[in-house]
């Protein structure tokens, strides 16, 4: 239960000094492995102002297994998958990628990194990654309106 | 007097001798070369230009021919230009003695721009995921071999005399500060539920020279049982028990401080992280791997259940011999560690802390693993990933490094002895000695050593800027309370290695040398840093379970 203590530990940290647009909180006060996770839209980004439910779930082989992020509000991302999962796709959570000394907080704000700068090569959805590589601006237009629709 | 160093360093002025000479070497029959050879023809082609300038120009050859292309980006062009991998050493030796001649406050300040210089450059070129620290140690090799360019005019005067020293041979590869080398570990791909691949002997891999070639195909009972990892630099081919892989089936290549690889024909294919290299029976181009990659030699026989079989998968590992020496932060450990017990008055609040349970690690009273990347953390943390399948292989959770854990141990820092001891019997080593006393405040505690000038190289590789700077100071006292004549060996050897190999090797050098600085002088020099003990930043030889080589543990 070596990793009840260190999540205590970065759910802890997280609370006392979170990081710029990132909110994190207990989903259930009872089960320290799920959590949730408001994040903002980064400024300059066509997530401005939106506020996106993140769900953040620690295997109990934490810190050797990598966590999953879901994003529970919808999005509209090439690099998050446009269905009730919302799964996203962070290269350094893959299990190949992984490694212990990486903190909940570090994926966290490499998650909101890449609402503002996402990586089209490495989409999972492949439409607006192709939206976002040749017609930028009715991506952001698309992603503005769902962020105003979703996520406000 | 560049064209007879180029010259010397044994590459015919045209292209084509070498390439033949190359092919022989690498024992390989006329029908197997003539794919490459059209390839390598193209190439050389474009690689007369540099050979000619640097022919012509009659500046500095080490440095027009391997600067330019830092990086390689034309594999094949680098690979010729870089072939003697002598001019290597020998510009490393035209620096110390350059700088020598060179006024002692230019020195220092022309070093700093140099190394800045090629940072940039790097920093510019280099992958983008590579860690500060690599990027660093290839700086100081750069600017090392580039740095004879800015001065022109006491090169001239000077190099007539080192231009014989590569010929010598040994002194590149048993002195340069980055050594080539690489290891394989056997991989097995977890994603993919696939068979399990040939399990195999972690094979490691130091290169006796830049210009040798790792060739890697199947076992063979005829070839004999080569040593997997034979303590000594080596170029031994690597062979794999299994039936997929082809007899002359892959190389690896270490060219311009970067290691390649390339199909040398093999009918079942190598892949490189799951790219196939080249068309059954064809000769690939030369590829970059970096550490990580996984190579993968030939595909399961599906005919077969047995072993002999299976594809063999390898992770690679390279270009860490910045983690293998002596370094800012297993110092800094070493320096935690050492005041572990100690008790009342340590300072923990700098401690490491446990990346596993984010708890502090160095603290007394506790049980600690530490790897030889001198990664620590608590037993009862770490416990779950030294008793993994993969026993005995350990990866370092924090920086990937692996280790093999049942690895004989290697007590003492041997190899860095003998090589102290080599040139401690002859007499320019003690001027080098001397230039150890002579070396910035900040490393003083090696005095206090006996003939440590090596391990007094390694360190002033990484505080190399530092040094320099103190070196102003330290080299016009010395100067003054000093009769050693002013073409002695350069005060601002960052590295001693160079030192070194600039006394021991340059013919007609010696002579000039007060042979003998009175040993009296170093007792003297030594006792007059009483203070060394507190030094943290120094390494020891009796340092516990630190092992600044960084071999304990390794294969």
């Amino acid at each position: 239960m070596g990793s009840i203590k260190r999540i205590s530990k970065e759910l802890t940290e997280l609370t006392e000094s979170p990081p710029e647009g990132i909110t994190v909180e207990l989903a259930d006060e009872s089960n320290v492995y799920e959590w949730n996770v408001i994040m903002e839209g980064p400024e300059g980004s066509a997530y401005y102002n939106g506020k996106f439910l993140v769900k953040l779930s620690l295997p109990t082989e934490y810190p050797f297994k990598p966590p999953t992020v879901s994003f529970a509000t919808k999005i509209y991302h090439p690099n998050v998958t446009n269905d009730e999962k919302g799964s996203m796709c962070l290269g350094m959570l893959r299990a190949d990628e992984w490694k212990p000394s990486s903190k909940i907080a570090a994926v966290l704000q490499f998650a909101r990194q890449l609402l503002s700068e996402p990586m089209p090569d490495d989409a999972v959805e492949g439409r607006i990654a192709e939206q976002y590589k040749n017609d930028r601006g009715r991506y952001e237009e698309v992603a503005r309106e769902w962020t105003r629709k979703h996520a406000c | 007097m560049s064209t007879s160093v180029t010259a010397s360093t044994s590459l015919p002025d045209s292209p084509r001798p070498s390439r033949l000479r190359r092919f022989s070497l690498r024992t390989y029959t006329q029908n197997l070369s003539l794919p490459s050879g059209q390839r390598s023809y193209r190439h050389s082609l474009s690689s007369r230009v540099p050979w000619r300038s640097s022919n012509s120009d009659s500046v500095s050859p080490a440095n027009s021919t391997t600067s330019p292309c830092p990086e390689s980006d034309h594999p094949t062009l680098s690979r010729y230009t870089s072939a003697p991998a002598p001019s290597y050493g020998f510009g490393t030796e035209l620096n110390s003695q350059v700088s020598s001649t060179e006024s002692a406050a230019s020195t220092p300040s022309n070093d700093l721009t140099q190394t800045t210089n090629s940072m940039a450059r790097l920093r510019s070129i280099s992958a983008v995921h590579r860690p500060p620290p690599r990027t660093l140690e290839r700086a100081t090799t750069n600017s090392q071999e580039s740095t004879p360019s800015p001065e022109p005019g006491p090169a001239q005067s000077n190099v007539s005399e080192p231009t014989s020293a590569p010929a010598d041979g040994q002194v590149t590869p048993s002195k340069s500060e980055t050594k080539a080398t690489i290891r394989f570990f056997p991989y097995q791909d977890s994603l993919q539920s696939s068979r399990p691949s040939l399990p195999f002997v972690p094979v490691a891999r130091t290169l006796p020279s830049e210009s040798c070639v790792i060739r890697v195909g199947r076992y063979s009972e005829r070839d004999g049982v080569p040593l997997p990892n034979p303590t000594e630099p080596s170029d031994a081919p690597v062979g794999f028990k299994s039936k997929v892989v082809s007899r002359k089936h892959c190389e690896f290549l270490y060219v311009n401080g970067q290691w390649h690889i390339k199909d040398v024909g093999s009918s079942s294919g190598t892949f490189l992280n799951h790219m196939r290299l080249s068309q059954p029976n064809m000769v690939s181009r030369l590829y970059s791997i970096k550490d990580g990659d996984i190579v993968q030699l030939g595909i399961d026989f599906r005919g077969g259940e047995e072993m002999i079989f299976r594809c063999v998968r390898i992770r690679i590992e390279c270009n860490r011999s910045w983690q293998q020496q002596p370094n800012e932060f297993n110092k800094n450990t070493e320096s935690l560690i050492k005041n572990l017990g100690k008790g009342e008055t340590a300072d923990y609040s700098g401690c490491r802390e446990c990346s596993i349970c984010l708890g502090s690690v160095l603290r007394p009273y506790q049980c600690l693993f530490m790897a030889a990347c001198a990664h620590v953390w608590h037993y009862k943390c770490i416990s779950r990933l030294l008793h993994s399948p993969d026993y005995p292989m350990f990866q370092c959770p924090n920086c990937r490094a692996f280790t093999d854990l049942s690895a004989e141990v290697d007590d003492s820092n041997d190899p860095e002895e003998k090589r102290e001891k080599e040139p401690a019997e002859d007499g320019p080593s003690n001027d080098s000695g001397e230039q150890v006393d002579a070396e910035a405040p900040s490393v003083v505690e090696t005095n206090s050593m006996e003939g440590p000038p090596d391990q007094l190289g390694d360190l002033a590789e990484e505080e190399h800027l530092a040094n320099d700077v103190e070196n102003l100071h330290l080299q016009e006292d010395q100067q003054t309370d000093d009769t050693r004549s002013s073409d002695s060996p350069a005060p601002n050897s960052s590295s001693d290695d160079l030192a070194r190999s600039a006394t021991a090797n340059i013919p007609g050098w010696q002579p000039t040398q007060p042979l003998s600085v009175p040993s009296g002088r170093q007792s003297q020099l030594r006792s007059d840093t009483p203070t060394s003990d507190d030094n943290p930043l120094t390494p020891r030889n009796d340092s516990g379970p630190l092992a600044f080589d960084g071999r304990a543990g390794m294969p």
